[in-house]
């Protein structure tokens, strides 16, 4: 039951019940302004019956050349409204929007190490392990960054697993 | 520009870089010593100036910051020209901005505009500027020019936006939709239209003036294909079409979305509402709140028995079609589609309601495990009758007992049982042994499940974690009903074993929080907001849950923490917001430009905003009213209060937002308006969700409170100031010159009330002289005494001595004043009970009047007695018989000992209080459980828990086991023993405070 349209400025003011979720970031205002005012077509939330907002997903379209990629930011759904494909439905939409109107050769998105449920849901969903990435959330843990390639990329090469772990500065993007 | 003029400012790169790296890693102690190096070689450069202006700001020297932006801006309009560049100007802009002066930085760019004409990077600047300052018209005009210089789409577009704001921020709009409509035909014609958000505009455009002809041609002709989803053009164009009136057509519209996503469930509301004709939603006169735009249609469709029979009929076969193509996914919308047809037949009047429950039914079967269940179906369930109700509810527990199904989907199942019990409210007609029954099952359920959830993730929600909230909800009615603390009691406890288990669980520390606070333990409340972790936007939208009841803790520094960081979001918010508009506009996401001006608007007219600027600046006052001098100083500031003073003009007041989200609140929780657990239990009324968010009492009652305390700050100064300033050392009442401000303040006060001022005395003076109870003043007493208390420092600078009675008799001011104070305190103090055993009691009542009604009494007090007994340099030249005998000295006299005497009440009633060992306290809290008894009543809920806990199954898995080893009962007793005792001795320290002024000021008076 899931209307998905565009994130406005005044769902900030009704998604306390999704991003009450400890590991749902409720970050600063100019954070999720910028992604508004930038990437709107990436930023989509679900509406359910009785204008309940069942979860969003939050991305961003970056990078040059064979690295121009969607990415996703954050992908959260309403307790009540899990277990039924939605961060699935969630996340397929913004993979069609990097395919089809981007044309971006992959999307990525980084995991803590230890969020086990998440990694395992991406990878469901296609995603591979790319690259550890040390010390990524707050100097402390680690971050996996997992990738799916986009049909532009015909022979998959976005996704070739790296050898080594990498640190954040090395990140291509932030 | 900087090839033509030289690089950064006409000083060469290298040189400034170190400079601004210097500044970027915060070092501006070197920064500012190589920007005065940087000086010396180029003393006249603006660009440097400005540079060492931006140290100096960062510094926290505004002034000296200031005094520099502004000789460069002279130096830019009087000198050679050849260094005004957009970055000096940016330079400058910056600094300008963080001083507050953005109208001296649009004045730089204005000036440069004026000078270098169609400079491009130079009219973007002002644009820009024009954009902080929200000068719509300034900014369409300077988009224009942009326009004319180079024709590109977005300066054109950005001219279009300027012109949309213009119309939505003020009246009369409609021949400026004219002008933008005309310049985006005539760009077309030569040029097209490239960016999808640019066709959005134009289409709105069109729309705003109920072209929707015009709009469904540009949507469907070339550029059409600008919408790369076929689903948002569908969906555009539905909405044009329904709103032309061509239902039909829209109906299929809708009717192809759903065939794209048979789950749009708003989609088909518009659907059926275009095929029945009866959508509401499109109609102009309806004005939706956008926070909860769609609402469902309720009236009655026009159309014919006929016509709506074949429609409806259509509708049917359309939403079973759909049922069996999506038969193999989880997908909910044509299920939940056949009730509400079931809905509009039944508002039409021509439906079986049988059918209504049978939809309900077939929902259920499918999705009775889901945890949506209960949630899809509320706004179908309520509009059903009681018997209905009755008879849904039977039916759903027979399908639930007959269906075989998996332990985890039976659980969900049960989950839903409950939640449907708990939506319709039939557990208040039960009997209180049944309900207890009732929890004692949930909680069984929960730990009888717990096995299942063994081998989730920490992180991942337990199988029926929603189980403890419903029998938390339960016994806190079997609190309601048989005013049993031991309920509440069990209730903490039933939560407290959940967050042992799960910590993240935040639905039961929102439940926690309330009852802590309706136990008067509010720093465990205050922990539990805590690990909420609320901050950023929740700040505006949940901080509900705690902010009314810190207001009236004796936890000043809690709450002074608790404002300031959500003012600091807000006004860091308001700060940066015209910035992201720009940003919206750099991107050409011009709709997004319209949404976050609006959106800036809706933010800075929140009620809780206002609410907290006010309650900031009392706060302040309650802290410092110990000391006159600190409170004066505040006082003095001229900012201090007359902003405020703006807040309860009435159209402030009108425009006032309410944003905060209340879904999360549990129907119980006390709100400022409504507090069911301190009433008489009702026997069956059951508070809907939905009252609490859209009751138009709580929004009016909000507008009376602001407007009220936002005078308050005002009051207290231009109280005291009156009565130090008017009153002479011999007691005789001078000219006075703020009197007419304070008695125009009292005015608004009274207003506030529904009285003129004349009446509003009225109410307090039969109040003292015992025609009119205290109780009749309801719960806006602390404001009436607070009132009465300014009302004395009114008649204290008047001639008339004295505030005339029924009988013609003029009654002191003083002598009301104190005794108000003295039946709202010592009377009520008298039969005050315990805080630990009488929850929801007097004491935040008595936190108000000590620590603001008896503040600004002393604060008064304190203001005349410096007139009356001058000390030090300003003694005045009257003997000490004088003073003692003038009637307002003694007057004044009496006061404080009245007021000395009613918080010394207050605090013998504390001291009781903390006096009382731990244990002791502990030892009472448990003998309302029962716990080694407990046939009935409260303990047996905790007696599951404790068996429960004592359990050693390694089918439970080693995480569970060692939650169970954590548990202890008597702890959390503990914490709410320790909670109160926190509050008392904070409460107790405001009291000591204030006893220790009153008595310095007897020892002035009599030292005199």
């Amino acid at each position: 039951m899931t209307t998905i349209r565009r994130f406005c400025c005044n769902d900030l003011l009704r998604f306390s019940l999704v991003n009450f979720d400890h590991l749902t970031e409720t970050f600063n205002m100019s954070f999720y302004m910028t992604y508004l005012a930038r990437w709107p077509d990436y930023f989509n939330v679900a509406e359910g019956p009785g204008n309940r907002i069942m979860g969003y997903i939050m991305g961003k379209v970056e990078g040059q050349g064979e690295s121009w990629h969607g990415h996703v930011t954050a992908v959260t759904v309403s307790t009540e409204y899990r277990r039924q494909q939605l961060a699935k439905k969630l996340m397929n939409m913004l993979e069609d929007i990097s395919d089809k109107m981007d044309k971006a050769y992959f999307v990525d998105l980084f995991v803590r190490a230890s969020n086990m449920p998440a990694i395992k849901m991406y990878e469901k969903l296609g995603y591979v392990i790319y690259r550890r990435v040390l010390r990524y959330y707050s100097g402390e843990e680690d971050g996996l960054d997992m990738r799916k390639a986009l049909s532009r990329d015909v022979e998959k090469k976005s996704i070739i697993p790296l050898k080594r772990p990498i640190t954040p500065d090395e990140l291509e993007y932030d | 520009m900087s090839s033509k003029f030289g690089l950064a400012g006409g000083i060469p790169e290298r040189r400034v870089r170190p400079i601004w790296d210097a500044v970027d890693s915060r070092q501006f102690k070197s920064a500012l010593k190589l920007s005065t190096g940087l000086l010396s070689k180029y003393p006249n450069s603006p660009y440097a100036l400005a540079l060492k202006a931006l140290i100096l700001e960062r510094m926290g020297k505004p002034d000296e910051a200031l005094n520099i932006c502004i000789t460069a801006k002279e130096k830019l309009h009087s000198h050679d020209a050849i260094h005004m560049d957009d970055l000096t100007l940016s330079t400058l802009q910056i600094v300008f901005q963080r001083l507050d002066r953005l109208d001296l930085a649009t004045s730089c760019y204005e000036y440069a505009c004026g000078k270098f004409l169609n400079n491009l990077e130079l009219m973007m600047g002002l644009f820009n500027c024009y954009v902080r300052e929200y000068s719509f018209v300034k900014q369409q005009q300077t988009a224009i020019k942009m326009y004319k210089v180079v024709s590109e789409e977005r300066f054109l577009l950005w001219a279009v936006c300027s012109i949309q704001l213009q119309v939505l921020f003020s009246s009369g709009g409609e021949k400026l939709l004219q002008l933008a409509e005309a310049l985006l035909k005539k760009h077309i014609v030569t040029h097209s239209l490239h960016e999808p958000e640019a066709l959005l505009i134009y289409v709105s455009i069109l729309e705003q003036q109920a072209k929707f002809e015009a709009a469904l041609e540009v949507l469907s002709g070339d550029m059409g294909s600008l919408l790369a989803i076929e689903v948002d053009r569908l969906r555009i164009k539905g909405r044009l079409l329904a709103r032309a009136g061509d239902n039909a057509t829209a109906a299929e519209v809708f009717q192809k979305i759903l065939e794209l996503c048979p789950d749009d469930w708003e989609s088909f509301l518009h659907y059926l509402g275009c095929l029945l004709e009866d959508d509401c939603c499109w109609r102009k006169e309806i004005i939706n709140d956008p926070l909860y735009p769609s609402q469902l249609v309720d009236r009655p469709s026009l159309l014919t028995e006929e016509t709506f029979d074949s429609r409806i009929s259509g509708a049917l076969s359309f939403v079973k079609k759909l049922q069996t193509e999506t038969n193999n996914e989880p997908i909910r919308c044509p299920f939940l589609g056949n009730i509400e047809i079931e809905r509009r037949r039944r508002l039409y009047g021509k439906a079986n309601d049988g059918e209504l429950i049978e939809a309900l039914l077939e929902y259920f079967r499918r999705f009775s495990h889901m945890a949506c269940f209960t949630s899809d179906v509320e706004m179908f369930i309520r509009i059903l009758s009681h018997n209905e109700k009755l008879e849904l509810l039977g039916k759903l527990m027979k399908i639930f007992e007959t269906s075989p199904t998996t332990p985890i989907k039976k659980l969900g199942q049960s989950i839903t049982v409950f939640k449907v019990q708990e939506l319709i409210g039939s557990t208040f007609s039960h009997p209180v042994v049944e309900l207890e029954n009732n929890v004692i099952q949930m909680v069984e359920m929960y730990c009888g499940n717990l096995q299942l959830s063994k081998d989730l993730d920490p992180q991942e929600n337990m199988h029926g974690e929603e189980l403890l909230s419903m029998a938390c909800n339960l016994l806190v009615q079997l609190f309601w009903r048989t005013r049993n603390l031991g309920y509440l009691l069990e209730a903490i406890m039933v939560l407290e074993f959940g967050l042992t288990i799960r910590r993240f669980v935040w639905q039961y520390k929102i439940l926690l929080l309330h009852l802590y606070s309706f136990l008067g333990a509010y720093p465990l409340a205050y922990e539990w907001f805590g690990t909420l972790d609320v901050k950023n936007i929740l700040l505006e939208t949940v901080s509900h849950h705690i902010l009314p009841q810190m207001l009236t803790s004796p936890l000043l520094s809690d709450l002074t923490d608790l404002l300031k960081e959500y003012l600091k979001f807000m006004d860091d918010y308001q700060r940066e917001a015209a910035d992201l508009t720009f940003l919206a506009y750099r991107h050409r996401n011009y709709s997004k430009v319209i949404e976050f001006v609006q959106f800036k608007e809706r933010l800075q007219h929140s009620h809780q905003y206002l609410l907290g600027r006010c309650e900031t600046s009392i706060l302040q006052l309650k802290q410092t009213s110990a000391n006159f001098e600190n409170t004066e100083i505040i006082l003095g500031n001229s900012n201090f209060d007359r902003q405020l003073l703006k807040f309860s003009s009435e159209d402030e007041c009108k425009s006032l937002t309410f944003n905060d989200d209340l879904q999360s609140r549990p129907w119980w929780s006390p709100t400022p308006e409504k507090n069911y657990l301190l009433e008489p239990y009702n026997g069956g009324f059951f508070c809907q969700r939905e009252s609490l968010q859209h009751a138009g009492g709580r929004q009016a009652n909000v507008r009376k409170v602001i407007g009220r305390r936002s005078l308050l700050p005002r009051l207290v100064y231009v109280s005291i100031q009156s009565s130090s300033e008017n009153i002479g050392t011999d007691g005789s009442i001078m000219d006075n010159s703020s009197s007419p401000e304070l008695k125009h303040l009292l005015e608004r006060y009274a207003d506030s009330f529904g009285l003129s001022l004349d009446k509003a005395i009225e109410v307090i003076l039969r109040t003292a002289e015992e025609e009119k109870s205290i109780e009749e003043l309801g719960p806006e007493t602390i404001d009436w005494m607070n009132f009465a208390v300014f009302v004395n420092a009114l008649y204290l600078c008047s001639n008339q001595h004295g505030v005339l009675n029924r009988d013609g008799q003029r009654a002191s001011s003083w002598h009301i004043v104190d005794r108000l104070i003295q039946k709202c305190i010592s009377e009520r103090v008298l039969h005050a009970q315990p805080i630990l055993t009488c929850p929801g009691g007097d004491l935040s009542f008595f936190v108000q009047m000590v620590s603001e009604t008896c503040a600004w009494h002393a604060l008064i007090i304190q203001s005349c007695i410096r007139s009356l007994v001058p000390s030090g340099k300003k003694k005045k030249k009257v003997g000490p018989a004088d003073q003692l005998n003038s009637p307002l000295l003694q007057s004044v006299c009496t006061s404080i000992e009245s007021l000395h005497s009613v918080i010394e009440s207050v605090k013998t009633w504390i001291d009781e209080q903390i006096g009382r060992p731990e244990d002791q306290n502990i030892d009472t809290l448990l003998s309302h459980l029962n716990v080694e008894k407990c046939d009935e009543g409260p303990g047996r809920v905790l007696g599951v828990l404790k068996q429960v806990s004592a359990s050693v199954d390694s089918e439970l898995g080693e995480r569970i086991l060692q939650a169970f080893q954590t548990w202890s009962y008597v702890d959390v007793i503990r914490k709410i023993v320790k909670g109160q005792h926190t509050v008392l001795s904070e409460f107790q320290r405001i009291c000591d405070s204030k006893l220790k002024l009153l008595l310095s000021l007897k020892q002035s008076i009599s030292g005199a």
